[in-house]
This record gives structure tokens, C-alpha cells and sequence, in this order.
């Protein structure tokens, strides 16, 4: 059943991003040999595009479903050749700056729960970082730390040196959400009846936080936490392009440039399968975490 | 309470990162740097940040700057156009002959020089690269250059002496043979399809430098070549390059690679934009302007178009646009004002200055006669269509829109209305061609040779302004069989005239290249046309 679902939600962004892309003005075999300097005549150019042609969508579903995603028409290379590069950059990103948000959501979230005097404060930082455009904060970042301060090199450097940087640039807005619903389930599970009964059996602040309230908050912020991954993917998106980093972000934006057709319907399918096995985690998760659920 | 700690820290540190942001300007500190007065060193990296990634490698595809960074390392010409006399010098031809009627070639090749995967450089190798040079080549569907005119055939005397025949003359052969994309590659290169030569490791040269890592679209890695010995005569410098290494990194973001060249993270940039020279220059680096010796920068107006194709139109819009406020508002000095459709410093250009000057009155006499007159909103009409323009902003120019911008708000005063479109690559590819879409272009194109004019405006070459105009096509044609310098120079004089006249071009500033070097970075060159050479770059550090 829900195996099914997935599949059904894959069929349509692939189909969608299809039609979308078929749509649009110019393709990529236009884009490509319409430099003046080939001086190609509109001839030589349907000639190329015959050669080229992927032949239809049913044939590229088919391909798709064989694991042939055919080649990139901007690069000449195999589009799973072009992922296989960029994948394993974005995944480090990703699962770097995932773990750093929630660190951070956690500690404003809690910070906030703990302390009356900063609790206001702690709670305007969400909405300041998810008003923050990624873009701005890159650049922002690189000026101070790099470029003034002299701290990471934005230019060479170690792996390490060269995710800092990107992940704080990715992690900050995405943090956002996940600190709002968890600031606000902790507060919605501590007016719950059972609150006063542990603290008056004598359990301190704290361990009513940290044992009870913490652990009934958690599903509303897993279930935000999931759908994150989307905007992990569309972050990946700019912040690639800002620190120059090859991964799949940079790839979609290079692609979506050359309307790169096979590249992009690639790139779809890989975001919604990575986004669908995300939520489908997160749903079995939630028995586990509360076993009302399971029932 | 141990976890509110990191929360507060981390809001003081938003509020460090606030204040510091707000406070910019401070120097970075020029890295020690002494006179050019060292005795060259060899070794060193040379990190060079780039603007764009290389596209397509295809050697006659490598007029665009990203590609021409990288194929100048890596590959050698025939000849080397000196881009201070721009005379055509020796390199891996060690002379030559030509016939007086310019429809034969005759070169003499060095000896001992070898590709990087060790094949010789010899008469069949040069031979092959320029039959697909000159004819193009169907099967592996690789088109013909530009750069190469009227090519009939090649033939291999000996195995130092390859001749060309032409079915014309084609007195710009020489130059061709020295430009970037006349690079030579091996006769392995040449024989591969379009897709394969487009990528770089594919392309096998005999440069200085040659490839050692690449991450596509993010950095390519040169080592010098240490057998490497033929570089042109007239150079001072002889043997292996000074530079172990060059590191060369796509860095998009502009004031990204400014930052990085100033903190010392890189040691030379291009594309510094106009207004971050003062930065550059604040912090006791060097900005190299170089000329691009071909057709300005400017905007190439369409015969085609329905509204354009009344002269009297062109020519209002040639004289209501100010060259020197976009100049003066926009860019530096490095962008001399344009005096003709060709920098002052290119093959047969003629001082055109004081047909070019900005007469508001006159371009507005000149709308009045040709029947269009301002309607209820400012713009003029005529049986009831708007005076209204299309124009794409050119990813390639600098501060493209910006400079649109500005033209609109000019050519506003005249009551003409300009629609000015980003530069989305789909529907740009499709209405580019159009003249009824894109009245107007805004380009240029880079060449040391009278043949530059040819490239830009024939209706076979670029054709920027789509040409219908036969007489043009054949002045361009007759240009390009000239053998005779002076003539031909004169020639390219009428041609400019020409354009002028017919009111197709109006020529705004001379392009340079801008890059942006560290004060340690010695032996910087430059091709004719401002890409620049690695070979003789050594760091004094």
C-alpha cells in the first residue's frame, strides 16, 4: 500500500517535470549548438537534434525504469555518470547541515523552554533564520569568516574546511521550522494534566523536560523535520552555486540553464524517491516513538 | 542549565556577524610583494579563479574565455601573432610562404616537437587538424571555423612541409593560423566526433601545460610539461614553463573571486567588474585591462526587424544614444569610449568619432520625418504600432543589462520604447533569430585580424544583425580575398563607414578583459586577443 503510493507520487513528478520541460520555449540542442561562433545552419542543427532525439516519453520511462537515464546533452557524458560525482557532495552536505539543524533547533527550542528572561528573545531567532535568503547568508559568510577573518578558506582547503562554510549556510534556514514546531509542542505538552503529577511526585524541571515532555513533543517535530528534505534539496540548489561546489544543487542550476532534459528528469526522480523514503521513515518511525500509534 | 550556553552563544554570534558585515572597507593586507626585479624561480601553484566553466573544447569553439583560459595552456599554434605589433612570428612553423594571389601556403614545421601523448607534431598532424578546421567534417559532425576562409586542401610535401590551397584568396589564413582556436591537437583528437573532442580530456595538444585532474564545472588542474622546448622564438623565456602547477577554479560569484584574490585564497582572476576595480587596486593588487583588438561592444541593429528596416530609424537610434554617459556612468577607464564599429587598435580601423556624436535634436527630426510621432504615454506610433524594441541582456558582456538599462532610459527621450529580456537560454536560443523579437543585439566579438569585421556581420558567420543586405555581405567577402594589406585595410575602412552609414551599428565602448592578479605574479601575457598565457608566469613569493 504504501509502496504503491511512492511509486504513484514518482510517476508523477516524473511525469509532470516531463511535460513541464517539453513545454518550454528552445531545448537544449538549441541552446547548445546556437553558438554563432559553430555558425551551424538551422539544418545542421535538425540534423544533430535527430540524432539526439530520446524518443518519446514512453521510451524514456522504459529507460528509466532499466536504470538508463540516457546522456546529458549539454556534457556529451551519461547522466548517471554526472550524479555518481555529484551525489556523494551533496549527501555529505545535506546530512551535515540536516545534523546541525536540529542541534540548533533542539538547543533553541529547549534554551527556550528552560529560560523565562531569554525565552522571547530564543523565540524570534526561528522566524529571523528562515527569513534569511540562503544566498545572502552565503555571501555574508564568506565575507566575515573567510575573506576578514581569515578562519576557512573558501578557495582549496581540506574536505572538512570546505563543508563548514556551506553547512552553516544550509543548516540556518532550515533549523527555522524545526525549532518553531518543537518550541511549541514542548510548551503544548507541558500544560498536559500528567505534567503537574510527575512534578508533584517531586521531579525537577528539568527531568520532567527532559524524561517526559521531550519524548511527547518529538512526532509533530519528526513529521516537519522530514519535509525539510525538500527544502535541504532546494537549498542545495544556491548553495552550491555559491561556494562552488559540484554536487547535484549546481547540477540542477547548470541543467536548468541548458534545459538539459535528461539531466533534469533525473534529478527529479532522484529528489522525489530521496523525499518519499524520508517521509516513509519518518512514518515508521512514529510507532516506535509513541506506541498509541501502533494500535 | 547547561544547554542554554550554545543557544546565547550562538545569538551573540549573529549579532558579531551584524556588526562586522556593516563594517566593510578594511584592507586586506597585500601580501609582501617586492619589485619585478627577481631572477625568474620555477615551481609554485598558481591558483586562477574563472568566471564561468569551459564549455564545449572543440578547438574553433574555443573563442569563448573560459574555454580560451585553458586551450592556450595546453596547445600550441603554427604561428604567434606578437600582441604588441601584432605580426605574425614563427612557433611551430619556422617560416613559410605564400603566393602573391594568397591562394597557396607553404609552411615549414619545427623539429622534434611532440604531442603530449608523445605522437609527433608533423605535416600529416597539422594537415589533419586543418582539413576539419577548414571544411568541417560531417561524419563526426564537426563544423568548419571561422577563422578559415575559402579552404580547398591540404597536402603533405614531406614530413616537415604540409602546403594549403585555397579556392580564393584568403590573405587572413596567416593571422588564422595563430589565433586561439587554431590550437593544434593530435591527429588522435582531430579524428574523434564532436562530443568526444568537446571534452577536455580528450583534447591532446602540445602546450606547455597539460591536463592533470579535472572535476567538471569545478576545477581543472595543469602541470607543466617537462620536455616541453618549442616555445615561439621570439620569446625570452625557452624550455618548461616557471609554474609547476595551475589550479584553475570556477568561481562564479564576482565578489567571491575578488575576496578570495584580495584575502590571498587566489593569485589572479578573471572578470573583475567595473566597479570592483577600486577594490582590487585598494589593496595593492594589479587589474589588467586587456583590448580585445575586434568589433566593439555596442548594439547591432536588424534590417529585418519591421520598424528597423527604415534607415531613418537606425540612424535616430545611433545618434540618441550617448556612448559616453554609459561609459562614464557605468565603467572605467579601461573601457575606452567607442570612435568606430572596430577598437582603435584593430586591423584597418578608421576614426569615425565624428560621425558618432550624440545629437538628441537630430534623432528626433529624424522620427518626425519617418512618420512616427509620440503618443498619449511618450512612446511613438505609427498606424497604430508602438515604437517598441526587444533586446536580450548578454550573459557575456559586462554589466549587460545595466548598460541596456541606461540605453532605455536614452533612448525613453526619444519616445522609443526598449523591452529588455534576461537572458533565459530557451527562449533566447529560439528568438535571437528573430528580428521581429529581437530588433536589437548587444555584442561584440574578439580578433586581431581585418577578417573580425567578416565574423561579426556576414550572413554566413555570427550575422548579428541578421543581415538582408546583399552589398554588405559582398564588401565583407571582398575584404576577406584581399591579398594586399593596404587595400584590404582600406576595404575594412569602408565596411566601418558602411555600417555606420546604414545606421546597423551603434558602437559603444572598446571591451576589454579585466582580471585581477596577486603583486607577486610575474611574467603576466596575454594572447592578441587578452587570454591569457601561463608559460612565462613565475611567483615571487
Amino acid at each position: 500500500m504504501r509502496v504503491g503510493q511512492a511509486l504513484l507520487v514518482l510517476w508523477a513528478a516524473f511525469t509532470a517535470a516531463y511535460i513541464l520541460l517539453q513545454a518550454m520555449p528552445g531545448d537544449s540542442i538549441l541552446i547548445k549548438f546556437q553558438n554563432p561562433e559553430l555558425g551551424l545552419s538551422p539544418q545542421q542543427i535538425a540534423e544533430i537534434r535527430a540524432y539526439y532525439d530520446a524518443g518519446g516519453y514512453l521510451h524514456t520511462v522504459l529507460g528509466f525504469l532499466r536504470g538508463d537515464f540516457g546522456y546529458s546533452v549539454d556534457t556529451g557524458t551519461p547522466v548517471l555518470e554526472r550524479l555518481a560525482e555529484g551525489l556523494p557532495e551533496t549527501a555529505k552536505l545535506a546530512t551535515a547541515a540536516f545534523v546541525l539543524a536540529v542541534l540548533l533547533a533542539v538547543l533553541i527550542a529547549f534554551a527556550a523552554s528552560h529560560s523565562s528572561r531569554l525565552r522571547g528573545v530564543l523565540l524570534a531567532v526561528p522566524s529571523l533564520f528562515i527569513s534569511v535568503p540562503a544566498f545572502w547568508l552565503g555571501i555574508l559568510l564568506i565575507q566575515v569568516f573567510s575573506f576578514r577573518l581569515g578562519l576557512v578558506p573558501v578557495i582549496g582547503g581540506s574536505e572538512i574546511q570546505q563543508l563548514i562554510l556551506p553547512v552553516l549556510t544550509l543548516a540556518v534556514p532550515i533549523s527555522a521550522p524545526i525549532a518553531q514546531v518543537l518550541a511549541r509542542s514542548l510548551d503544548q505538552v507541558f500544560t498536559q494534566p500528567f505534567v503537574p503529577v510527575v512534578a508533584a511526585k517531586g521531579a525537577s524541571r528539568s527531568w520532567i523536560l527532559w524524561r517526559h515532555v521531550a519524548r511527547n513533543a518529538l512526532p509533530p517535530t519528526l513529521t516537519v523535520a522530514g519535509l525539510t528534505f525538500g527544502e535541504l534539496i532546494a537549498g542545495s540548489v544556491v548553495t552550491e552555486t555559491v561556494f562552488g561546489r559540484n554536487g547535484v544543487g549546481r547540477l540542477t542550476e547548470q541543467a536548468v540553464n541548458a534545459q538539459d532534459t535528461p539531466v533534469l528528469l533525473a534529478v527529479v526522480v532522484l529528489a522525489a524517491t530521496v523525499f518519499v523514503l524520508v517521509n516513509l521513515l519518518v512514518d515508521l518511525v512514529f510507532p516506535v516513538l509513541d506506541p498509541r500509534l501502533a494500535r | 542549565m547547561s544547554s542554554t550556553r550554545p543557544a546565547v552563544f550562538s545569538v551573540a554570534m549573529l549579532a558579531v556577524v551584524g556588526l562586522l558585515s556593516s563594517c566593510g572597507g578594511g584592507t586586506g593586507s597585500a601580501a609582501g610583494a617586492k619589485a619585478a626585479d627577481g631572477k625568474p624561480v620555477y615551481g609554485g601553484t598558481l591558483t586562477y579563479l574563472e568566471h564561468q566553466p569551459p564549455t564545449c573544447l572543440y578547438l574553433p569553439a574555443a573563442g569563448f574565455y573560459p574555454n580560451g583560459g585553458v586551450l592556450n595552456q595546453i596547445t600550441d599554434k603554427l604561428t604567434w601573432q606578437n600582441p604588441e605589433t601584432l605580426k605574425i612570428e614563427p612557433w611551430i612553423a619556422t617560416k613559410w610562404q605564400v603566393n602573391d594571389d594568397a591562394t597557396e601556403y607553404t609552411f615549414h614545421l619545427r623539429d622534434g616537437v611532440t604531442f603530449s601523448d608523445g605522437s609527433p607534431l608533423d605535416a600529416a598532424a597539422v594537415a589533419a587538424n586543418f582539413d576539419v578546421y577548414g571544411k568541417g567534417d560531417e561524419k563526426l559532425k564537426l563544423p568548419p571555423a571561422e577563422f578559415v576562409n575559402n579552404y580547398e586542401r591540404s597536402e603533405v610535401v614531406d614530413q616537415k612541409t604540409v602546403k594549403f590551397f585555397f579556392d580564393k584568396p584568403s590573405p587572413g589564413f596567416l593571422q588564422g593560423t595563430s589565433v586561439i582556436g587554431a590550437g593544434l591537437v593530435s591527429k588522435k583528437t582531430i579524428g574523434l566526433p564532436y562530443e568526444e573532442q568537446c571534452q577536455l580530456k580528450n583534447v591532446i595538444g602540445s602546450g606547455p601545460f597539460t591536463l592533470a585532474k579535472q572535476i567538471v564545472d569545478k576545477e581543472i588542474d595543469l602541470q607543466a610539461r617537462k620536455d616541453y622546448n618549442w616555445a615561439p622564438p621570439s620569446s625570452k623565456h625557452q624550455g618548461r614553463a616557471y609554474l609547476d602547477l595551475i589550479k584553475i577554479i570556477v568561481t562564479p560569484e564576482d565578489n567571491v573571486r575578488v575576496g578570495a584574490l584580495t584575502s590571498g585564497q587566489a593569485d589572479y582572476v578573471r572578470y573583475v567588474q567595473a566597479y570592483d576595480e577600486q577594490t582590487v587596486k585598494g589593496a595593492g593588487f594589479t587589474v589588467k585591462a586587456e583590448p580585445t583588438r575586434g568589433v566593439n561592444n555596442g548594439l547591432y541593429l536588424r534590417p529585418g526587424n519591421s520598424i528597423l528596416k527604415d534607415v531613418k530609424v537606425r540612424k535616430a537610434l545611433q545618434k540618441g544614444t550617448n556612448a559616453k554617459e554609459v561609459v562614464d556612468t557605468l565603467f572605467t577607464e579601461n573601457y575606452p569610449q567607442a570612435t568606430s564599429v572596430l577598437s582603435h587598435l584593430a586591423q584597418g580601423y578608421v576614426d569615425l568619432s565624428k560621425e558618432l556624436v550624440y545629437d538628441l535634436d537630430g534623432a528626433n527630426k529624424l522620427l518626425d520625418e519617418a512618420g512616427w510621432t509620440r503618443g498619449a504615454d511618450g512612446t511613438r506610433e505609427k498606424g497604430g504600432v508602438k515604437l517598441q524594441l526587444g533586446v536580450f541582456v548578454a550573459g557575456p558582456q559586462p554589466l549587460s543589462k545595466q548598460t541596456l538599462e541606461l540605453v532605455a532610459q536614452q533612448w525613453g527621450k526619444l519616445g522609443i520604447k526598449l523591452e529588455i529580456r534576461p537572458a533565459d537560454a530557451g527562449t533566447m536560443a529560439v528568438d535571437i533569430k528573430d528580428a521581429e523579437k529581437t530588433a536589437v543585439s548587444h555584442s561584440m566579438v574578439g580578433r586581431a585580424d581585418q577578417d573580425v569585421i567578416k565574423s561579426q556581420f556576414h550572413s554566413k558567420n555570427r550575422d548579428v544583425i541578421l543581415s538582408t543586405d546583399k552589398k554588405l555581405d559582398t564588401l565583407l567577402e571582398e575584404q576577406s580575398a584581399l591579398a594586399d594589406v593596404g587595400r584590404r585595410n582600406a576595404k575594412v575602412g569602408e565596411i566601418q563607414r558602411y555600417l555606420i552609414e546604414q545606421g546597423y551599428a551603434i558602437p559603444l565602448f572598446e571591451e576589454p578583459q579585466v582580471y585581477g592578479v596577486a603583486p607577486y605574479v610575474q611574467g603576466v601575457a596575454f594572447e592578441a586577443v587578452a587570454r591569457p598565457s601561463f608559460y612565462s608566469v613565475w611567483l615571487n613569493k
